[in-house]
């Protein structure tokens, strides 16, 4: 009776204990992705490549996190559906209030010189 | 209200009670920390914007920063997070003992990301005179890092909550969902650390 028991676990059981060696790597993935975005920014390239870098780095790590800490690479789709509904009107916002606020005119009017100050208004 | 599958193994991904399958407590975290996503787009989009657009005597955020020390508090909490999901992963397969342990490593993690930032909150203020009133950039940075700073320590508290309970008896494999939650929370502040790290401190250093 046993058998067929032990059987029927062995799927379940072999992935948690597959779960416990990609967590532990992944962790070590992690710190190493920390490591080159430190790199980066001491890098002698143009700025735009360094940005894009580091952008790419953290979303890297984001999505690591996200699908394998927090599991939604084995839950559900709705959850990665509902999480990413909250993180692509985050991104929005963000992205709109900094081509909203980034622009020249936006420019607080206190660093503006005083006859640009009377010339604006 | 886990569902059992036929071999009596519990299935800790999917829940056939709901309409779903989706356990209602993981639903509601979900829908937290989608909402948690917004609330931390707009302060990281505020401090960003003041970057951008720095009134005259802003100090530079290179001189008040300390990389190194932020470095070591991203090397913490990202080993916290991996603790937090060994913790999670005792919890499905029962070990109570491996659990504690994670639990309070986890901890352990949490209250020295939380010592870092107070040495670091304590040096800008006193050393390098950055208060979160006497210029934008501390008003901005310190409403942002505190905010982060807050939900670590929150995390912290349940996070020691969950360890003292685990000891009354009750917490058995098929709460996992309870430490399920937790640890959803958990990972959540890290990967905001993780943008916080990148927009907040190492943007200064190009």
């Amino acid at each position: 009776m046993s058998a067929p028991a032990s059987t029927a676990h062995a799927p379940g059981h072999e992935l948690e204990q597959s779960k416990f060696w990609i967590f532990v790597q992944l962790a070590m993935l992690l710190a190493v992705i920390t490591g080159l975005e430190l790199v980066t920014v001491y890098l002698p390239f143009m700025k735009w490549i360094l940005i894009s870098a580091l952008v790419v780095l953290s979303t890297v790590k984001f999505m690591f996190v996200i699908f394998y800490f927090m599991h939604l690479r084995w839950d559900k789709a709705f959850c990665t559906i509902l999480f990413f509904i909250g993180l692509i009107l985050a991104g929005g916002t963000m992205w709109a209030l900094l081509k909203l606020f980034g622009v020249a005119d936006s420019k607080p009017l206190t660093m503006l010189e005083p006859s640009a100050i009377v010339q604006a208004a | 209200m886990s569902s059992t599958a036929a071999a009596g193994t519990i299935d800790h991904h999917h829940d056939s009670t709901t309409v779903t399958g989706i356990p209602n407590k993981k639903l509601l975290m979900w829908a937290f920390l989608a909402s948690d996503c917004m609330f931390f787009g707009c302060l990281i989009s505020t401090h960003l914007i003041y970057r951008l657009h720095p009134p005259p005597g802003t100090p530079n955020a290179r001189d008040v920063f300390s990389i190194e020390l932020t470095s070591f508090s991203t090397f913490i909490l990202l080993m916290s997070s991996l603790m937090m999901a060994l913790a999670v992963n005792s919890i499905q397969k029962g070990n109570l003992k491996s659990l504690r342990w994670s639990l309070l490593t986890t901890i352990l993690f949490g209250l020295i990301f939380l010592g870092c930032q107070v040495y670091e909150f304590r040096n800008f203020v006193y050393e390098k005179h950055l208060t979160i009133t006497n210029s934008i950039l501390g008003t901005t940075f310190f409403t942002l890092t505190g905010t982060h700073g807050l939900h670590v320590l929150i995390g912290v508290i349940w996070l020691t909550a969950m360890l003292i309970y685990s000891f009354t008896g009750r917490l058995t494999e098929k709460d996992s969902i309870d430490v399920e939650s937790m640890g959803l929370y958990w990972h959540f502040v890290d990967i905001v650390w993780i943008v916080i790290f990148t927009a907040v401190y190492l943007l200064e250093y190009i």
